[in-house]
């Protein structure tokens, strides 16, 4: 094996400490990770999808996830969607501090963009991630 | 109407954040996020009729 194979077989093996520091900021503020990587399009494109699809979500009247929001054995079921309304990082955070979008109210649920709202956050929350992994692969060196 | 434009504006975002990540080159993206965004808004439109039908 030459010597800039190993080079680069390393690399791709251990991702440099920023790359994971750029993945936890832009899962933290999405697009942040972005921002710091000078990616300007497309923080505002992926950036901007997350936040807009959680604010729309949230103005619809969805409904996010915790495990304070199941009872029982449905704790269990909350863990999946609460893992997707996490991926919205300090959003998801800064509503559970306020308690905003988790209320169990039956005069929310019965709004007629309940379900579309709740769907958006969610989906909210899994872009990020996909944003998290581009930011990562980008700092790491694996995406131009 | 309000159903179509809220399908219309998930397909879009889900079409942007789709054509940013997985492609290499500008008009790869742009050719894929529109790929993308066509294909949520006929298969939506297509099982809305389905669905229709079902009682």
């Amino acid at each position: 094996m030459i010597k800039s194979e190993k080079i680069s077989m390393s690399a791709v093996e251990h991702p440099p400490t920023s790359a994971w520091l750029i993945a936890i900021a832009a899962w933290f503020v999405p697009g942040l990770g972005h921002l710091l990587l000078k990616r300007f399009g497309r923080a505002i494109l992926l950036g901007g999808s997350v936040w807009l699809s959680f604010v729309v979500g949230l103005a619809m009247g969805g409904h996010m996830f915790s495990l304070a929001t199941g009872q029982g054995s449905s704790q269990l079921l909350q863990v999946p969607p609460m893992i997707a309304n996490l991926g919205s990082g300090v959003l998801y955070l800064f509503c559970l501090l306020f308690g905003a979008g988790f209320s169990d109210d039956p005069q929310q649920a019965a709004r007629a963009t309940y379900e579309y709202g709740t769907t958006f956050l969610l989906i909210a929350g899994l872009f990020n991630y996909l944003t998290v992994l581009d930011a990562f692969d980008i700092a790491a060196g694996r995406k131009s | 109407m309000r159903h179509f434009l809220v399908m219309m504006l998930f397909a879009a975002l889900a079409s942007v954040v789709f054509g940013a990540v997985a492609k290499d080159t500008t008009s790869e993206r742009w050719q894929y996020g529109l790929k993308v965004f066509a294909e949520f808004m006929i298969i939506g439109l297509v099982l809305g009729w389905i669905l229709y039908f079902i009682p």
